[in-house]
């Protein structure tokens, strides 16, 4: 009886702890999940010191959301009348509502942290070179797709946090030249903010972003494989030549339906792996994997243990709470458009422009097409702040931390009417309603 | 299949195969596209009433449900929009120094709406008043004037 139980038990289990290298091979094509690993995987991709696994950390957090998510829709209201007060009933009725809340905003702010620090790291071990250039791109629009996710997540409990957050959100939006007028108008539905946006930015935040996350995500995991696997794999030896595609063999593929005789695979890697230094992705990747996974998780649990997700008044478009402040990753371009409002003469032009649409476009450009232009070596790629990339990584670090000065500014020293306090100084105390 | 070179007729014929599939598809996506942009605004109209001209006192009324201030001069009225042109936040009216204060980013505006300080790019627009047949003010939010505008009630 145990014998017939241990049996069924390793026929559920054998993929995920293989008893042989062949074991650990076809483990990847019997198990629906592993499909997405190779077979093996370079041992210098697991070292912390090295990527200290923010990409796996984000797409961890992302999972998170996604479950936390989708429980919350189920008792979520996305009407102006109901959305509040089924926000409260999250937190004081629903049972763990408050528990699922505090998670689902704690994962959220820890994902555009990581997804920040991810492309710092990628930065500064130049792991955005050719031929990682195009996953470079789809790293910074996954960037942005956390960003809106982030924002369109913000307006749904409209209180007047969210409320006056998504004002300055849109209105941002309508300094777009040209077409900022009707692009704030789609947006909202509308020329004010009401059941319209609630409705497109709820649609937008659980569905249409969501998918679009997913999709770019999908391609970003399936681009590091054919690049050849992280950068830190690449040979830091002499510059390699071109790679030429082996000519294909005849040999076996092994498919999800079989093995079929065919050709062999190509990849693109500088060198194809070393069989020594590569081991099998289960249980070895596998079991580094659940390890971040449940670090990720408990530290979501804990932070929402520790400090709850906050809840304001009801959503009231008479009144403005002072200071207005936008979400805080949006607080270094709140601070810069209320100080680059240009005036020459008769002419002015808008800070809610420089600030919010001009420097972070510029940015942005910057970011994309830097891979193109970068020089430095190729023996570089995969090392940490290398001597030939000093200028650039030192550039970079600096644009970083201007931004993280500025989110800081934002959050712990600007009072009402954006005046300048110390964290410690105590604001005036102003009439919460005119 | 095909011999070495399509025939002219069969080549036209399948162009135009594609092209209406092209032409299908896209028609179809503009009326998607077009599905998006509001028809209809589910909004409060941009011309409203207000009270009765007697109710409004002597200086500056904040009107909060359509952010808009009354200014009264004796018999004549104007409005004064009060978001600030900055990004929409609503001003407030500050008797002591007889002006407009943006809670958000630190703009002001002298008590005719033009701004003196801060990041807004243009003052505070004035909106056109008229008379309904009973009586009360009404405003319009679609239209603006300039500050030399006054509306006198008798």
């Amino acid at each position: 009886m145990s014998n017939s139980l241990r049996r069924l038990w390793r026929w559920v289990t054998w993929t995920w702890n293989p008893a042989s290298e062949r074991e650990a091979s076809t483990a990847i094509v019997e198990n629906l999940w592993l499909h997405w690993f190779p077979a093996k995987v370079d041992e210098k991709s697991f070292g912390w010191r090295y990527s200290l696994w923010l990409g796996a950390v984000s797409a961890f957090l992302f999972l998170i959301l996604v479950v936390t998510g989708v429980l919350l829709m189920f008792f979520y209201v996305p009407s102006t009348e109901r959305a509040y007060w089924s926000i409260k009933d999250i937190d004081y009725v629903v049972g763990f509502g408050w528990l699922l809340r505090n998670q689902h905003r704690w994962a959220a702010h820890l994902m555009v942290l990581v997804v920040f620090l991810h492309m710092l790291r990628v930065f500064f071990a130049g792991a955005y070179r050719a031929p990682r250039a195009a996953n470079w791109l789809v790293g910074l629009a996954l960037l942005l797709l956390t960003l809106l996710l982030s924002f369109t997540g913000y307006l749904l409990p409209w209180d007047q946090l969210a409320f006056w957050a998504v004002t300055v959100g849109t209105n941002i939006a309508k300094e777009v030249p040209f077409v900022g007028d009707g692009l704030r108008f789609v947006l909202l539905g509308g020329t004010e903010i009401g059941q319209s946006a609630l409705v497109r930015f709820y649609v937008l935040h659980v569905v249409v972003l969501p998918v679009a996350v997913s999709v770019l995500f999908a391609y970003h995991m399936w681009r590091v494989r054919r690049d050849g696997g992280l950068a830190v794999t690449d040979p830091a030896a002499a510059p390699l030549p071109e790679p030429s595609p082996t000519a294909p063999v005849q040999g076996k593929t092994y498919s999800l339906f079989g093995v079929t005789p065919g050709t062999s695979l190509e990849t693109r890697a500088a060198r194809p792996q070393a069989d020594d230094a590569a081991v099998a992705s289960s249980p070895h990747l596998l079991r580094r994997l659940i390890l971040v996974f449940l670090a990720v998780f408990t530290l979501t649990i804990i932070l929402s243990l520790i400090s709850g997700a906050p809840l304001e008044e009801a959503a009231n478009p008479s009144v403005t709470p002072n200071p207005a402040k936008a979400p805080w990753y949006f607080l270094w371009l709140q601070e810069l458009l209320a100080v680059t409002t240009i005036r020459l003469g008769g002419w002015t032009i808008s800070g809610g422009f420089v600030g919010g649409i001009l420097i972070p476009g510029v940015l942005l450009l910057a970011a994309a097409v830097w891979p193109f232009l970068d020089r430095s070596p190729l023996q570089t790629v995969g090392v940490w702040f290398p001597r030939e990339r000093r200028l650039q990584n030192s550039v970079f670090a600096l644009i970083a931390l201007a931004i993280a000065i500025l989110v800081l500014i934002g959050v712990l020293m600007r009072g009402p009417y954006w005046q300048l306090y110390w964290p410690w100084q105590a604001w005036p105390q102003l009439p919460s309603r005119l | 299949m095909s011999s070495v070179v399509e025939p002219e007729r069969r080549r036209f014929l399948r162009r135009i195969g594609q092209w209406s599939v092209v032409a299908a598809l896209s028609t179809q996506f503009a009326g998607v596209v077009r599905a998006f942009v509001p028809r209809v605004l589910y909004e409060p109209s941009k011309k409203f009433k207000l009270g009765k001209a007697a109710q409004y006192p002597e200086g500056v009324t904040f009107v909060p449900t359509h952010r808009l201030f009354v200014v009264r001069e004796r018999n004549q009225f104007h409005v004064i929009s009060a978001a600030c042109t900055h990004l929409g936040c609503t001003v407030e009216w500050k008797e002591e120094g007889s002006q407009f204060d943006c809670p958000c980013h630190g703009s002001k505006f002298k008590a005719d709406g033009e701004r003196f300080a801060g990041p807004a790019p243009n003052g505070l627009p004035w909106y056109p008043l008229s008379l309904s047949g009973d009586g009360f003010l009404v405003v319009d939010s679609a239209k603006t004037v300039p500050s030399t505008y006054r509306f006198a009630v008798v």
